[in-house]
C-alpha cells in the first residue's frame, strides 16, 4: 500500500500493493460505490427527518398564522392566533402554572444530589438503595400519576395519613387551588430524582480524588472540598439536568391530563401543553393550537440560548 | 459476497421502510374499498355487545366490517387525527357536539336518501334522537339527516328503596314530581348516623354538578342559552336561584357529602355502597345497579318553580364519512345499528341502554321481572320532559365549558352564586361568539 502526498489512495480489501485505483481530486476518500451505499444508509434518518420534523416544522409556521379546525383546509388569517393569545386569560394562567411547577427542578436536583452523595459512600444495601430510587424513572407516567392520585387523596390519601401521624391535618390536594401544583411538584421531584441522582453519582465518581486531597492539604474542610471542587466538577451535569428539565417541564402532559383531567381546580394545573392539546383537539382550533405551541418552541429556544450562554461563561478547565 | 448481501438486505429494508412511511401504514382505510371500516369507543363489554351485533350484520349482508375500538378517553382524539389524515372510517360514533363542525367541513355524509329507500324501521326510532342530528347549515333540529342516533341515554334520577325503608322516608311517587321544599325534607330525613358511630353514613343526595346542573336550572325555568343558542342565559334570577339550591344541599343542609368526603369516596361509590338516598339512574349503568346490595327504583327530578321535572339526554351518532368508497353500505350499517331489531335485542340485552325504537321500547317497558320497576320513566324522559345538553346545539362546546373552570369556590361556598354568574356570562358569551365566528369562517371556507 502506498500513500501519496498530493492525493489520498484506497487500497481495496483483498487487492495487493499498486492495485489501489488513483483517483481525480476533491472527491473525498471514497469509492465511487461506498458513496452510493453511504448515500443509502443515511437516507431513512434523512427522510425520516425531512417527513417527520421538518416538514411539520414547516408546515406549523404556516399553520400558526391561519384558521385551522383539523377538519378542512387552513384558511390564512394574519396574526389574529396571536392577538388572540395575548388577550387569552387561559394561555396566561397555563403558562404560569407551567413555570410554577418548574420550581420541582432545582428542588429535585438539590435532593438528588443529596441522595447520590449519600449513596455514593460504602454502605450496605448501597445497589438495592439506587434501584429503588431509580424504579420511578423507569415507570409508565400513568401509573405513577394513577398511584399519586390515591396517594394524594384528601380523606384516604397515603400523604395526609402520614402527615396526620405527626398531628398536621392535609389538605384536599388536588381539588384546592393552592395546593395542587405543590402537590404535582412533589409528585414530579419524586419521578425524576433517581434519573439525576444516577447521573450525579456517575459525576461524583468521575471526580479525580487528587483534586479532593490537595485541597484537603491546603486545608479545605469537607463543606469547602464540597463547595469549591464537588459543585464545580458537577457543574456539566447540572447544566445538562436543568436543560432537559426545563425542556421536560415545559412539556409536561400526561400527569395533569390523568390527575387532573380538566385543568384542576380554576384551572390551577392547567400545563400549556395540556391547553395547547385541549385547544387543538377538544375545541378543534388546531390553527391557535399551532400557535401557542409555535410561541412555546421560541421560549424554549430562548430559555436553552440563555442557558447555553450562561454556562459558556462559567467554563473552567482543570490543567 | 457476505457484504454485499448484508448491504443489499439493509437497503431493502430501508426502502421498505420508506415505502411503508410513503404508503401510510396504519390507515383507517381498508386498501380494499369493499370493507368497511367502523370505529366506535366504550367499555370492554359495550365493545364486545356492539361487535356481536356488527357480527349479524355481516352474516346477513355478506359485506365485510373491519372494527376499529378504542377506550372512551382515547376516543376524540383518535378519531380527530383519521380526520386529519384522510383517513376517516367509513363509519364511527359521533359525539353530538361535534355533529356542526363536522358537516360543515364535509366529514359526514348525508344519510336522508338512504333512510328514505331503506326497509329498516327508521321510523321507529324516537324522534327527538332523529332531530339531534339533522343539522341545516345554522341549526340543530331541522334539515338533512347526518347521524343515526346509536342510543338515547334519559338521565333519570332514582332512589335507594331499601335506604328510605330503613330510614323510615316516604320514597317518591313515580309520576309526580317533589317540590324542592319537600326534596329537600326527605333530603334531611335521609342524612344521618346509621351505625351509631359519630360520622354521618347516609346522606339524602350526592349532586354531579356537571351531569345534574341542567335538571334544576331548567326545571325552574333558566336556561343556558335562549332560543337562538346565540346568547348566553346564565345571569337570570332563575338560574341563580338554581345553583344556589345545590350549594346550599351541601353548605347549608348539609344533606349532600361534603367537598372532603366526595374526594375520598365519591358521590357514586357512596351511592353504590347503599349510603345515597336520591342519585341519577342511567341506562348504561343498570347492569352494574342490579348486582347491588339494595333496590332502587325510578322517579322524575325534583321540580323547580315551574313545577315540572327536567333532566337532559345523552346521545351517541353513529356517522358516515362524506369521503367513503362505499357510502351505501356504511350508511346500511349505520341504520342497522340504530334499528334493526335483532340488533337491537342484542344491543338492549345487555341493559346497557334503553330501546331504539318506539315499538321495542314499549314492550321493553313491561317487562318487569328486572329493575327497575319504573322504566316509564325513561320513556317520559324521551318524549316528554328531556332535552339535550346545550353544547350539542352550538358549534363548539367550549363556551360550556368555561362554566367550570372556575366554578369550585361557588360549590365550596367561598364565592356568591349572582357575583359569579354575572362574571362568568360575558366569558362564555366570549367564547360562544367565537365558536359562531369560526362557522362563519369554516362556512366561507367550505363553500
Amino acid at each position: 500500500m502506498s500513500a501519496t502526498t498530493s492525493t489520498s489512495t484506497l487500497t481495496a480489501p483483498g487487492r495487493g500493493d499498486g492495485a489501489a485505483p488513483r483517483r481525480r481530486p476533491g472527491r473525498g476518500r471514497l469509492t465511487r460505490p461506498e458513496r452510493i451505499w453511504g448515500r443509502i444508509f443515511i437516507a431513512p434518518p434523512v427522510i425520516g427527518f425531512a417527513l417527520f420534523a421538518l416538514a411539520p416544522l414547516l408546515f406549523s409556521l404556516y399553520a400558526a398564522f391561519t384558521h385551522w379546525n383539523g377538519l378542512s383546509s387552513p384558511v390564512f388569517s394574519g396574526l389574529d392566533n396571536f392577538r388572540t393569545m395575548s388577550g387569552d386569560a387561559q394561555f396566561w394562567q397555563s403558562l404560569w402554572n407551567t413555570l410554577f411547577l418548574m420550581l420541582g427542578i432545582p428542588i429535585g436536583l438539590a435532593v438528588s444530589l443529596a441522595l447520590a452523595l449519600a449513596l455514593n459512600r460504602r454502605m450496605p444495601g448501597r445497589t438495592a438503595f439506587r434501584v429503588i430510587y431509580y424504579l420511578p424513572g423507569v415507570s409508565s407516567v400513568a401509573a405513577i400519576s394513577i398511584l399519586w392520585q390515591w396517594a394524594l387523596n384528601g380523606d384516604f390519601g397515603l400523604v395526609n395519613q402520614l402527615l396526620a401521624s405527626v398531628g398536621i391535618e392535609g389538605p384536599n390536594w388536588l381539588a384546592e387551588k393552592m395546593w395542587v401544583k405543590p402537590a404535582l411538584i412533589i409528585m414530579g421531584v419524586w419521578k425524576g430524582i433517581g434519573f439525576s441522582m444516577l447521573l450525579y453519582l456517575a459525576a461524583l465518581q468521575s471526580i479525580p480524588r487528587t483534586l479532593l486531597e490537595a485541597a484537603m492539604l491546603d486545608g479545605a474542610g469537607a463543606w469547602r472540598r464540597f463547595l469549591h471542587v464537588t459543585v464545580p466538577m458537577l457543574r456539566p451535569v447540572t447544566f445538562f439536568l436543568v436543560v432537559t428539565g426545563i425542556i421536560g417541564g415545559a412539556q409536561m402532559f400526561a400527569e395533569i391530563n390523568i390527575m387532573t383531567p380538566t385543568g384542576g381546580p380554576e384551572f390551577g394545573s392547567a400545563t400549556i401543553v395540556w391547553y395547547i392539546w385541549q385547544q387543538g383537539f377538544q375545541n378543534l382550533k388546531l390553527g391557535y393550537a399551532t400557535a401557542m405551541s409555535l410561541v412555546l418552541g421560541l421560549m424554549i429556544f430562548a430559555v436553552t440560548a440563555f442557558q447555553f450562554y450562561l454556562n459558556s461563561r462559567n467554563v473552567f478547565t482543570v490543567e | 459476497m457476505r457484504r454485499r448481501r448484508f448491504l443489499t438486505a439493509a437497503a431493502g429494508a430501508a426502502a421498505a421502510a420508506a415505502t411503508g412511511v410513503a404508503t401510510g401504514c396504519g390507515n383507517l382505510h381498508s386498501n380494499d374499498p369493499d370493507v368497511l371500516t367502523f370505529m366506535f369507543r366504550g367499555s370492554t363489554e359495550e365493545r364486545d355487545v356492539f361487535s356481536r351485533a356488527v357480527d349479524v350484520f355481516v352474516q346477513r349482508t355478506g359485506y365485510q366490517v373491519d372494527i376499529i375500538s378504542t377506550s372512551a378517553d382515547q376516543y376524540a382524539t383518535k378519531l380527530q387525527t383519521a380526520i386529519l389524515g384522510n383517513s376517516t372510517p367509513d363509519v364511527f360514533y359521533l359525539e353530538p357536539p361535534r355533529t356542526m363542525a363536522y358537516v360543515t367541513n364535509g366529514v359526514l355524509a348525508d344519510l336522508s336518501e338512504y333512510v328514505e329507500a331503506t326497509d329498516l324501521p327508521v321510523d321507529d326510532i324516537w324522534p327527538a334522537g332523529l332531530d339531534l342530528y339533522r343539522f341545516d347549515g345554522e341549526k340543530i333540529g331541522d334539515g338533512p339527516l347526518y347521524a343515526m342516533p346509536k342510543d338515547l341515554g334519559p338521565f333519570s334520577f332514582g332512589y335507594n328503596k331499601t335506604l328510605f325503608e330503613e330510614m323510615g322516608v316516604e320514597p317518591p311517587d313515580k309520576d309526580v314530581p317533589l317540590d324542592w321544599d319537600e326534596f329537600l325534607a326527605r333530603c334531611t330525613a335521609l342524612t344521618g348516623d346509621r351505625d351509631g358511630d359519630g360520622t354521618t353514613d347516609a346522606w339524602g343526595t350526592s349532586v354531579n354538578i356537571g351531569a345534574e346542573i341542567h335538571s334544576y336550572v331548567w326545571s325552574n325555568g333558566g336556561d343556558w342559552v335562549d332560543a337562538d343558542r346565540r346568547t348566553v342565559t346564565v345571569d337570570t334570577p332563575e338560574f341563580a336561584e338554581a345553583l344556589q339550591y345545590i350549594v346550599d344541599l351541601r353548605e347549608k343542609h348539609g344533606v349532600t357529602p361534603s367537598i372532603n368526603e366526595t374526594e375520598g369516596l365519591d358521590g357514586y361509590q357512596r351511592w353504590l355502597r347503599g349510603q345515597i338516598g336520591f342519585f341519577p339512574v342511567a341506562p348504561w349503568d343498570l347492569t352494574l345497579y342490579r348486582t347491588l346490595d339494595f333496590e332502587f327504583d325510578l322517579c322524575p327530578y325534583p321540580a323547580g318553580a315551574t313545577g315540572t321535572s327536567a333532566t337532559n339526554i345523552g346521545s351517541l351518532g353513529i356517522g358516515v364519512s362524506a369521503t367513503s368508497r362505499r357510502p351505501d353500505r356504511a350508511a346500511e350499517l349505520a341504520m342497522f345499528l340504530a334499528c334493526d331489531p335483532e340488533a337491537q335485542a342484542i344491543i338492549v340485552g345487555e341493559g346497557q341502554t334503553i330501546p331504539n325504537t318506539r315499538s321495542h321500547a314499549a314492550k321493553w317497558v313491561e317487562e318487569t321481572d328486572v329493575e327497575p320497576q319504573n322504566k316509564q320513566e325513561y320513556i317520559d324522559i324521551v318524549e316528554d320532559y328531556g332535552r339535550f345538553v346545550p353544547n350539542a346545539m352550538t358549534y363548539t362546546p367550549e363556551w360550556l365549558d368555561a362554566f367550570y373552570t372556575n366554578l369550585q369556590p361557588v360549590l365550596e361556598g367561598r364565592q356568591d352564586v349572582g357575583e359569579y354568574l354575572e362574571a362568568t356570562q360575558p366569558v362564555m358569551q366570549g367564547f360562544l361568539d367565537t365558536g359562531y365566528e369560526q362557522l362563519r369562517i369554516d362556512q366561507k371556507a367550505n363553500s
